[in-house]
């Protein structure tokens, strides 16, 4: 991995190496090495206050929802990969996923959430729950550039910005999980912009479709932003922010 | 149920597995074994281990989308996280079987049409039996026949290969040691997750016990081609190397030995080890073994 020069490589042997099974453990095994959920053991962990508390609860089971919408189309696109380098790369994000999902229940049942499915029930955004919906539903339209699109690139972004932006003012433990939460998400936003921008060089046509999908998405996600950061308390002037990261960075992929 | 899922984490997965029994590892094995070289040098030694390896992808890719296939359809959180660690197993599996065929002289250009050549298609149609359940979101038949009819029989051809392997071919052997404790993981998530979902559906039985005779009368065909049918360059792979010094002296497994025995007998052996194992695992799950037609 020291070595590793992504750029001195043939695009058959760049794919070989980077969506193997032994590039993503290297890549991970940096990060979550001796640590347990994500979690470097003797963090300090203060009590938080109540209102705080509920607050992180809140943004956690929305994070699971997100999460589990990963998890369940990355595994769904295993299936749909047009060659045996996305199959296997998809199968590390599905890992990857579940991890995150697991690291997330694992911290809300540190905050003393006694049942975290149940809570994520009753927390979960109704938006961010349609866009769960409509992702799986280009899933089992079995429509690779769309469901790659709206995964690897329109969730992947969403999640990255949210993160970023949550890093910045988390308590110690949260930080450190949200920490190698975004380093995957990297990694698979790469993987998203890389597949679909090699496959509309050829393809030039489907960019209109994916523009159609970004379209119906995009008022989702910007809905999502919306509403839990007003249940969260953050002021009008601020909330904008959030939203307006997440749009320039999707099209600064330029896909669409 | 709760307690066992939480054997199945991903935290215990990252520890045991990439960071426990393939630490130092490079596709499986260790990072200075090669193929012996008379096996990728004399075309009938080559050609046998392209034909057996060849099978091992097509059932891996099948359990790669099986496993990936039911994530969706698991009824809660730890079964899908437990089969997301799978779908990254069985990718590995598909990834080393695959690199395997590369360090056997197929080349990425010819690597489908030398899998559509060689692929047994029996075993082919075994996959489409199990995929058809997994399509339709059948949880309870996806999980039986993956985790234990799938999983059941990959478990002992693996543990029959490493045994004829370990003398001859340390860097197969080594492949096939990673596999197989994939494979133990995967077995008892199966036994101990469907046993429970049968209990609580009952009427399921049936149509889950017709899937496995289907499998399995697949799953026997298979044998019976890969030991008879495939009987004659079997027979000639093994005087070449035994001429050339080159075959296992011993490799006795289940009793037989497998440097000595005849075809029939390895069919028979591996034959009567897999639906032994699928009498016992079954019966864990409260299902009753369904023998097949016998294969004509």
């Amino acid at each position: 991995m020291a070595d590793f020069d992504p750029h001195a490589m043939a695009e058959e042997e760049f794919l070989e190496e980077v969506h193997s099974f032994d590039f993503w453990f290297q890549a991970v095994d940096g990060y979550l090495r001796d640590r347990s959920y994500g979690q470097v053991e003797g963090t300090p962990d203060p009590l938080m206050e109540d209102g705080e508390r509920e607050v992180l609860i809140t943004t956690l089971c929305n994070y699971c929802v997100a999460e589990t919408a990963a998890l369940d189309a990355s595994s769904g696109l295993v299936r749909l990969a047009p060659n045996r380098h996305a199959k296997i790369f998809l199968a590390t994000q599905v890992v990857d996923e579940a991890r995150h999902l697991e690291v997330f229940l694992h911290r809300m049942k540190e905050l003393g959430v006694v049942d975290p499915e149940g809570e994520i029930e009753r927390r979960a955004n109704p938006n961010l729950l349609r866009f769960k919906k409509r992702l799986l539903e280009l899933v089992d339209d079995r429509d690779w550039d769309s469901a790659v699109f709206a995964q690897n690139v329109i969730l992947e972004t969403m999640e990255f910005t949210a993160f970023k932006a949550h890093l910045e003012g988390a308590d110690p433990v949260t930080g450190e999980v949200l920490d190698g939460v975004i380093k995957d998400e990297r990694r698979h936003l790469g993987f998203g912009e890389n597949d679909l921008g090699r496959r509309l060089v050829t393809m030039p046509e489907n960019r209109s479709r994916l523009a159609e999908v970004r379209a119906e998405l995009d008022e989702l996600v910007l809905r999502t932003f919306e509403e839990v950061q007003q249940s969260a308390g953050v002021e009008p002037s601020q909330r904008l922010t959030l939203g307006r990261e997440y749009i320039e960075a999707v099209e600064r992929l330029g896909l669409t | 149920m709760a307690d066992f899922l939480s054997q199945y984490s991903i935290q215990r997965w990252l520890e045991m597995c990439p960071q426990g029994y393939l630490e130092n590892t490079v596709y499986g094995h260790s990072p200075e074994l090669r193929e012996p070289e008379l096996v990728v040098e004399n075309e009938t030694l080559r050609e046998e281990s392209i034909r057996t390896t060849v099978q091992l992808v097509v059932g891996e890719r099948c359990a790669l989308a099986a496993s990936s296939g039911l994530v969706n359809a698991a009824p809660d959180f730890p079964s899908k996280r437990f089969l997301a660690t799978q779908t990254l197993d069985e990718a590995r599996h598909v990834e080393i079987f695959t690199r395997r065929l590369f360090d056997l002289g197929v080349t990425e250009d010819n690597l489908e049409s030398t899998i559509d050549n060689y692929a047994n298609p029996h075993l082919v149609k075994f996959a489409e039996v199990l995929l058809e359940k997994v399509d339709s979101g059948d949880f309870i038949a996806g999980v039986v026949g993956q985790n234990i009819v799938l999983e059941g029989m990959a478990f002992s051809v693996f543990e029959m290969l490493e045994a004829v392997s370990k003398q001859v071919n340390p860097k197969f052997a080594e492949t096939l040691s990673g596999t197989i404790a994939d494979e133990r993981r995967h077995v008892g998530f199966g036994e101990n997750r469907i046993g429970s979902l049968i209990r609580e559906h009952p009427e399921r039985k049936a149509d889950v016990e017709r899937m496995q005779a289907e499998m399995t009368y697949h799953m026997l065909a298979t044998f019976s081609e890969a030991f008879q049918g495939n009987a004659a360059a079997t027979e000639e792979a093994r005087s070449i190397a035994a001429a050339e010094g080159a075959g296992p002296e011993t490799a006795v497994w289940h009793g037989t030995d497998l440097a000595a025995a005849s075809p029939e007998d390895m069919e028979a052996v591996l034959a009567d080890t897999v639906l032994g194992e699928f009498k016992t695992r079954l019966g864990r799950i409260g299902l009753e073994y369904q023998s097949p037609p016998v294969p004509a």
